[in-house]
This record gives C-alpha cells, structure tokens and sequence, in this order.
C-alpha cells in the first residue's frame, strides 16, 4: 500500500473556483510500475500538458470547442472546461522514464517505480 | 458545490472496477460518494499541510467534496456504459457529439432506427494481464427532417461526430415579400 499511498491526487489553488474539471481516470500497479489511464476526450497532443515537478506529476489537457461556430445547441452534457489531474508520488516513481501515449482521447501513462519503491524479496538462508 | 449524500442515484462509477490490488477506505462503505478516493488511502500524510494548499486541519469531508463534486460536473447523468453526448444544427445538418474515448473505430456502430440514432462501441481495457471490455450504448432521438441515408460519422481524440443532413425542405427558406 505504500505506493498507493503516495499517488495522491491533491488540488492546486484551493481558494480559486474550480475552472478545471478532473478527468475519468485509473490507477493500476505492477511490480515495477503504475499505469495511469486518463480519459480525455477532444484533447488532442497539442492540447495536452504533462509536467513532473518536486513529486507532482501535473496532467493538464485543453479540449477543442465541442460545438463549432456557427452551429446551435440543441442539447449538451459535455463541458468546454480543461481537464486537470495531480498526483503526489513522493519519490517513489523514476521520473526520468515516464512513458506517455495518447490516443483516440485516452491518454496512457507509465510511471516506472524508483529502485527504492520495488518490492525486494529477501532469501532467507 | 453539490455533493450529493448517496451518491445521487448514479451507477457506480467505473472505478470500482479497480478492486484487484488498490485498497478501500472504510469510509467508502458510506453511501456511493467516497469512491473517488478508494485508491488515495487517506493517512496523516495525505492531509499534510503541504498538500492542500495551507489549509490545516481541512477535514476528509471537503476533499471529498471537492473530489466528488469536480468528477460530477465533468461526467455529469452518466454512469457505467453510458457517455455524454451533445445535440447541435446549423442549416444543412443536425450533429450528434459523443464522448467515447479509447474505442477503436471499428468497434463503433451507428444506426438509425425508428427515427432515434443508436450508438454502440465497445472498450477494451488492457491492462498488463487482464483484459477488461465495457459496453457502451445510447440512443438519442433525431428531429423529423433528418436524411437518414445521407448519415455519415468521425471520430477524432475520442469524440464521435455524427453528421445527419437535414433534408430540403426543412431548411429555412427566406421568402422577401414586398410591400406596396
């Protein structure tokens, strides 16, 4: 659980209206890494921000204007607003080898484990 | 902020899914609201000063909210195999918008039937071993004036657009009538 413990979504300027929305998203793990899957939709590659800073990993992805100019809506339930998720990871993931891939609006993270954070497993002799 | 107490009548939300390895809060057994933190744990560190912005002592209760809230109004009425979807027109064409990201494209079916337009997609999450499929389906009524055999659909970053011709005579027609 340790690992778990430390990817922790946490909130940037509290005190602001909440002018992103947190995208669907999930954690899995493995040994050596975690998998972060993050549904974005309308965010294309240019749209799409990721910064690891001081053990925050930052994922933010601006949408194209769901409705083009022009057109009327009839009906809506999707929002305009940025996406925006943040983890605390304390170390525990290398963040030099983050792998990102988007496609198709689901954006796909790999987060390797530090060397610290695998798990060891101790012979006893 | 709303923050509905049980969960606001939706379906559980597809994290829950998530079960194998991640651990629960006990807390999440209190109504459907505390999902959004089954894998944060929270402990003394979670809360740390730090971490929420100088706010000391701010209590489970508002990340919660605040978790629950956010997550709300970015999905809002859909739940499992559900997905958001937006009705526009212009003059030529009524657009149905759906938001269904990581769908292989030829895992999407569009029909029309009986003047409703049926969309059908399936996703498949792979994750390292296991192999998870989620069925997506909705039906959205079109207005009367659609050319159903002139439909045509995209889809780009997960957004599925499907353009339905209006048909002529229900574009409008400007009529200038003169006066004497």
């Amino acid at each position: 659980m340790s690992f778990i413990n430390s990817l922790l979504p946490t909130r940037n300027g509290h005190d602001e209206p909440p002018a992103a929305s947190r995208p669907r998203h999930e954690v899995t793990e493995t040994d050596d890494a975690f998998l972060l899957t993050v549904s974005l939709p309308g965010v294309s590659r240019e749209g799409l921000e990721i910064t690891d800073e001081g053990g925050q990993l930052t994922i933010r992805g601006k949408r194209a204007a769901a409705v083009p100019q022009g057109q009327n809506v009839v009906y809506r339930e999707t929002g305009d607003s940025p996406f925006e998720l943040a983890f605390v990871h304390d170390g525990s993931v290398d963040a030099g080898k983050i792998g990102a891939e988007l496609r198709d609006g689901l954006l796909r993270l790999s987060l390797p484990k530090a060397e610290s954070a695998k798990p060891r497993k101790i012979a006893v002799g | 902020m709303r923050r509905p107490r049980n969960g606001g009548g939706h379906k559980p939300l597809p994290w829950r899914r998530l079960g194998t390895g991640l651990n629960r809060h006990p807390a999440c057994n209190r109504g459907g609201t505390m999902r959004y933190i089954q894998f944060t744990q929270p402990s003394a560190r979670t809360f740390a000063p730090a971490r929420v912005g100088g706010r000391l002592g701010a209590g489970i209760e508002d990340e919660i909210g605040y978790l629950f809230g956010t997550a709300l109004s970015a999905f809002a009425g859909t739940g499992r195999g559900q997905f958001p979807v937006d009705l526009s027109q212009d003059k030529d064409n009524t657009y149905v918008r759906a938001e269904l990201p990581g769908v292989a494209r030829d895992a999407i079916g569009v029909e029309i039937v009986d003047g409703s337009l049926s969309i059908k997609a399936t996703r498949k999450d792979n994750r390292g071993e296991t192999e998870d499929t989620v069925d997506f389906s909705r039906l959205v009524s079109l207005p009367d004036d659609v050319q159903s055999d002139k439909v045509s659909a995209a889809y780009e970053n997960g957004i599925l657009t499907v353009t339905l011709p209006r048909r002529e005579e229900s574009k409008p027609r400007k009529v200038t009538v003169q006066v004497s």
